[in-house]
């Protein structure tokens, strides 16, 4: 049997010519439609068979009862004859009527030649009917014969043929009997074992089409979670073979893709939130440079005749400084604003997050917060983005402001995993916390706790995107009235070791 | 030559200090600098001050703390603040506290000459007005 190899390709929706589902595409193609019908003509084949054969065998059947049927009569009349015969011998009755009934077994064999001959076969047949010309020829000598002496030279050949030609056919007889019966206890049998056949067959089949829809479907719910999570990245094939999933996973992939882009849509909306916040802090931190700035510039002028050479130095170097302090400033927000393409590349982390602390310094101290960081040295290398990674601690230390009273405290440590070969970076405060209800939804997109002008239920979401895309993990832990620590896990690129030696 | 104003200047910027301390003294005032809001606060205790000048933004202290710890103790001192930048609620705070005036980071030595001139008429002590005229020389 050859397997149905169809095209399910539908000229509608194809998406199967994006980059992403090549690899989908490249795969024999069995659909679901072709096993569903290759499993129903397996049933129609074997019903088929089974079928044919009980019209076959019944048909033999019938055929044998009928040899039976002619072969009886045909033993009735040559007995008949012996009987006549063995009366005429011993009571001298009339040898008529032993010739009479021959006639008759010979008008059987003669009307009924091609079906005795089906059965019995060409050869038996002629035998058959030789014996019987033969017996036919010493009862015509024994009629013939004129006084009792040329009888008994008759007798002992009509005898032997006599007894051949009966028991012949009497073998036969029985031969065909019992084979009758082997028949009918085999018809009686094989629409049982069909039964069996059958149901073996529909467990068989049964099981494999649930399996392996179930275990796709489960697949693709997995994928669903995996992509919920924000996990963008596309469905490999998991089969040697395509079938109508394939078309569900190409599908899939267009919405990964879509999706993918508007997370970074998302992405770039909450930074320019972010930024916004930021401005607001950055404006005072460059307001001060610019102050002293200005202060000792105008001093410089008012008093330029008065001040010695060593202060009016002095003051030009506080000028330099504070030029530079306010580009400091300025740099470290553009870094962090900068347009792009996400750049992955290898990264150290405590710089990172050493410049994210930095460009929420403000905040902090608005806040009236206290603000730690702590780093473990020689701190493997990580691979990502800087500035998605920094929108990241940026997020997590705004956060936690937000939540903190004046005199609240945020603790970052830095250190490695390594067991796992993770470096991992936790924001810890020590705030009011998070209920638990509200802890499984809170890197949910568009879930807030703050008001509608202070937040957007962006940041968490945003951040987790960020952090899944290049391999890490984000948790939290928190408990009423304990605080709260964000815990995120990045892939280290190289092992400690290979920092050492450089 | 009248009694000189007595000035305390709290900023935690070092170099506000160092630059308005001379340009204060100039027109007349006699200029106390501190860095650190509790320090000040000490000092403020000690003495009455004509005028306070205070930064707003400041760790352990700002400057409406600064202010209400001026006026508990001497409600005849003016009170003068610097903010970094400005914002509406922090104002509107600060003038129903009764601050005498705002000075906007950044600004010009004159820029707070010119406010603590109207804080010493206010005060029943002008100062010279010929002095505050004394622009920089290569004006």
């Amino acid at each position: 049997m050859d397997l149905h190899i169809t095209d399910i390709e539908d000229p509608d929706i194809n998406y199967s010519n994006e980059p992403a589902n090549i690899p989908l595409h490249r795969r024999p193609s069995i659909s679901i439609r072709a096993k569903i019908a290759i499993s129903f003509s397996l049933f129609f084949i074997l019903s088929f068979t089974v079928t044919g054969w009980s019209y076959w065998i019944l048909t033999r059947l019938e055929n044998k009862i009928e040899f039976l049927e002619i072969a009886d009569n045909y033993m009735v009349e040559i007995q008949q004859a012996r009987r006549f015969e063995k009366n005429y011998l011993l009571y001298s009755t009339d040898l008529e009527d032993a010739l009479g009934h021959l006639k008759t077994a010979d008008e059987i064999l003669t009307q009924n030649s091609e079906k005795i001959e089906t059965i019995l076969g060409r050869d038996h047949f002629a035998t058959m009917v030789s014996y019987m010309t033969k017996y036919h020829g010493q009862l015509v000598l024994l009629g013939r014969a004129e006084n009792d002496a040329e009888k008994e030279l008759v007798v002992p050949k009509l005898r032997q043929f006599g007894s051949q030609m009966v028991s012949f056919a009497g073998e036969f007889v029985e031969k065909e009997q019992n084979s009758a019966t082997r028949m009918f206890l085999l018809a009686k049998r094989v629409p049982l074992y069909f039964m069996g056949a059958l149901f073996v067959l529909m467990v068989f089949v049964f099981t494999f089409l649930t399996r392996q829809l179930l275990l796709t479907l489960n697949r693709f719910m997995d994928y669903t979670i995996r992509i919920g999570e924000g996990d963008f990245s596309p469905i490999t094939p998991a089969r040697k073979y395509r079938d109508e999933f394939t078309k569900l996973a190409e599908a899939f992939n267009h919405m990964i893709k879509e999706l993918d882009h508007k997370h970074n849509v998302l992405l770039e909306s909450h930074k320019l939130r972010a930024i916004g916040t930021l401005v607001a802090g950055v404006a005072h931190e460059l307001n001060n440079p610019l102050n002293n700035t200005l202060l000792t510039a105008s001093m410089l002028t008012e008093d330029f005749h008065t001040l010695s050479d060593d202060e009016k130095i002095e003051m030009v170097n506080d000028v330099i400084g504070e030029t530079e302090r306010a580009q400091r400033v300025v740099k470290n927000l553009l870094d962090f604003a900068r347009e792009g393409e996400t750049e992955m590349t290898p990264l150290e982390i405590d710089k990172i997050v050493e410049d994210s602390t930095r460009l929420v310094v403000n905040q902090v101290k608005f806040a009236k917060v206290d603000l730690k960081l702590d780093c473990e040295t020689n701190l493997p290398k990580i691979h990502g983005d800087e500035q998605k990674l920094k929108q990241v601690f940026v997020n997590l230390i705004l956060n936690a402001v937000d939540v903190l009273p004046p005199g609240g405290e945020i603790r970052i440590h830095v250190k490695k995993d390594k067991s796992r070969g993770y470096v991992l970076v936790t924001v810890t405060d020590n705030g009011p916390g998070i209920p638990e209800h509200i802890q499984g939804r809170i890197f949910e997109p568009f879930f807030t706790t703050k008001s509608q002008a202070k937040g957007t239920g962006l940041g968490l979401s945003v951040s987790r995107g960020i952090i899944k895309k290049i391999g890490g993990y984000i948790h939290l832990t928190s408990s009423p009235g304990q605080g709260t620590t964000f815990t995120v896990s990045l892939p280290a690129t190289e092992s400690p070791s290979e920092i050492m030696s450089k | 030559m009248t009694k000189p104003l007595e000035v305390l200047l709290l900023d935690d910027e070092p170099i506000v200090g160092r630059r308005l301390k001379p340009a204060l003294d100039k027109i007349g005032c006699r200029v106390e600098v501190f860095q650190s809001p509790t320090e000040a606060a000490a000092r403020i205790d000690e003495k009455e001050f004509d005028i306070v000048v205070t930064d707003i933004r400041m760790e352990e202290m700002d400057g409406i703390q600064v202010l209400e710890h001026v006026q508990k103790t001497w409600p005849r001192t003016k009170v003068i603040m610097i903010t970094g930048y400005a914002k509406v609620d922090l104002a509107r705070e600060a003038m129903g506290k009764g601050v005498f005036d705002f000075i906007a980071k950044p600004f010009k030595p004159a820029d707070l000459r010119r406010i603590i001139f109207r804080a010493a008429e206010a005060l029943g002590s002008p100062i010279d007005s010929s002095l505050l005229n004394d622009e920089p020389v290569a004006q």
